[in-house]
């Protein structure tokens, strides 16, 4: 036997093959970085319009685009798999990494701190941006921290909810299309539910953004009176158990 | 350790035993029991449809197999920590994202399990593709895509081989390129079993064949037994009278019927005696030469009666 067949491999050598992998198609390299220019490119704006409500915070305000921000990022979680499916280099990667839970844990490891470290940035400078260019004393100044850590997260489970819907669906298409709409859908239906689309509403990670950066839009009315951190806890979990059904089905299915 | 055969089972060995695999109501594999040694390239012959690719699928934990196991060297492909240091594979030359290139593919498997960054540019090297080697696989050529699918299945210096249709799209240089590899691979000790539907590049590759047709397996031996066994003789005769000839023939009981290139092909009367019988009835003849079918009449000939078979015991459910 050769050397080589002796070697073992586990989760840091999936993540790093994921990593790779990652970075050498441009298609989600361009989206990641979409996901972190957004926010701040919505804070010059924002400022530059001058469009900010009087009841709006400074906050809320610098990131008034971070919501198709991480609607970005729940893109890119999707195409993280689906790109592999629509390739064919799913079988290749199952051929290198058989067990397919290490598979799903080293892309949504990868995707999680990704995502957050980036989001931490992005969000941080856009507030930054949005104070410095923002009327003094306008507006309430809104409380960063520890608001932004829990920003940061809601676009990490985005990316997440990205990855287990693209895992199930295994299309490009129909993931991308899949995932919008349950980032969407909730707020713009809601309102036909009349006094349930508080409920309705309150269930996106959207939502849960929304009221982390202590917008005004996010009224009691609109997305509910869950508090920002329930909120976040609530799509994490609904997340996780996504997950866990797309780690079952990727384990039972054919490649 | 020991397989289930009750042959010992060698590093290396692929088996399968009672190997099923069904999509609804179709059957792809069908109760396949075969064992692929080292030391030899092993030949996986069978009709498009046959049920090759998936066989090779179920070998490689990408499928699951309705019943039956698929094994290399006694353990299951999932059961493999770094399957590329033990097993190679290329099933689909062109399953890479365009977008990447031919170097991060291979970086990217070798990081995954652990293997040495020196041998991506060790079989970059073996497989000509050093100088594409930093370009967008989205331009390959089928060619150099096969080639790329070779560099990963080399990646690891694996024991065992396992490729679906290698030389589809290669050129005749790549096509001996990669039979004098698969021979020499195989030379070192290590098992090369390689999935074709055809039939004359197999002849000259494999020494050992497995034929499967409907998802059975039709043959499970040596290429030269393989061609004597299931090979008819026949002999093809050349007459200016050729009227006369096909006369006297068939009133000797003998089979004949116009053959593609000119003259007669006669089934039932060896070179002598067709011979002898003109010499006495004095007849002319300008060729007479003893054949056997080639290796790929006889496969035909195998996998449509396999086909038949199959038919005719559907009809009668």
């Amino acid at each position: 036997m050769t050397a080589l067949a002796d070697a073992r491999a586990g989760f840091p050598q999936a993540l790093a093959h994921e990593w790779i992998k990652f970075r050498s198609v441009r298609s989600l390299v361009l989206t990641t970085v979409a996901t972190a220019a957004v926010p701040v490119l919505g804070a010059v704006f924002v400022a530059a319009t001058g469009s900010l409500q009087p009841d709006d915070t400074v906050l809320g305000g610098s990131l008034s685009l971070s919501v198709v921000a991480q609607i970005l990022a729940a893109v890119v979680g999707a195409l993280v798999i689906t790109g592999e499916y629509g390739s064919g280099t799913i079988r290749s990667t199952f051929a290198a990494t058989p067990r397919r839970a290490t598979v799903l844990a080293a892309k949504a490891a990868l995707l999680a701190g990704l995502t957050y470290a980036l989001a931490l940035v992005s969000c941080a400078l856009a507030y930054l941006v949005g104070d410095a260019l923002l009327e003094e004393g306008r507006y309430a100044q809104g409380k960063l921290l520890p608001a932004l850590f829990g920003i940061a997260a809601s676009f990490a489970v985005a990316a997440l909810l990205g990855l287990a819907v693209g895992t199930l669906v295994r299309h490009s298409a129909g993931a991308v299309t899949a995932v919008i709409g349950v980032l969407l859908l909730p707020s713009l239906l809601g309102p036909l539910f009349g006094d349930a689309q508080r409920w309705v509403a309150g269930i996106s990670p959207t939502a849960a953004l929304q009221k982390l950066t202590q917008t005004s839009d996010a009224t009691a009315e609109t997305v509910g009176s869950l508090g920002p951190w329930p909120s976040l806890l609530l799509v994490a979990g609904y997340t996780a158990a996504l997950l866990l059904l797309a780690a079952g089905a990727l384990r039972g299915r054919d490649a | 350790m020991s397989g289930s055969s009750g042959l010992p089972t060698v590093v290396g060995m692929i088996e399968a035993r009672d190997l099923t695999k069904r999509y609804g109501d179709r059957t792809a594999v069908d109760g396949l029991t075969f064992t692929v040694r080292p030391g030899r390239v092993t030949g996986f012959l069978g009709p498009n449809g046959a049920g090759k690719s998936t066989t090779l699928r179920l070998v490689l934990g990408l499928d699951a197999p309705t019943s039956g196991t698929a094994t290399v060297g006694g353990r299951r492909y999932a059961e493999l920590a770094a399957p590329l240091g033990t097993v190679g594979s290329l099933l689909d030359a062109k399953g890479v994202h365009g977008g990447r290139t031919a170097r991060q593919h291979l970086t990217g498997l070798a990081a995954g399990n652990r293997i040495p960054r020196h041998r991506v540019e060790d079989v970059l090297d073996l497989t000509g593709l050093t100088e594409v080697a930093g370009r967008r696989v989205k331009g390959f050529s089928l060619g150099m895509s096969q080639r790329l699918g070779m560099a990963a299945a080399l990646l690891g210096d694996p024991e065992v081989l396992i490729l679906d249709e290698p030389v589809n799209g290669l050129d005749t240089e790549g096509i001996r390129w990669i039979r004098t590899l698969l021979k020499s691979l195989a030379a070192q000790g290590r098992t090369v079993f390689l999935s074709s539907h055809l039939m004359s590049e197999m002849e000259l590759t494999a020494d050992h064949l497995i034929v499967i047709g409907c998802g059975r397996l039709l043959a499970d031996t040596t290429m030269r037994d393989f061609i004597e066994t299931n090979s008819r003789a026949h002999t093809l005769v050349r007459s200016p009278e050729p009227e006369k000839l096909r006369d006297l023939l068939e009133a000797k009981g003998a089979s004949v019927r116009l053959d593609a290139r000119g003259g007669w092909r006669v089934d039932g009367l060896d070179a002598n005696a067709i011979g002898d019988l003109a010499r006495d009835q004095g007849l002319t003849l300008h060729e007479l030469t003893p054949a056997h079918s080639s290796l790929e009449e006889v496969y035909t000939a195998l996998s449509r009666d396999s086909a038949e078979y199959r038919t005719r015991q559907e009809a009668l459910r």
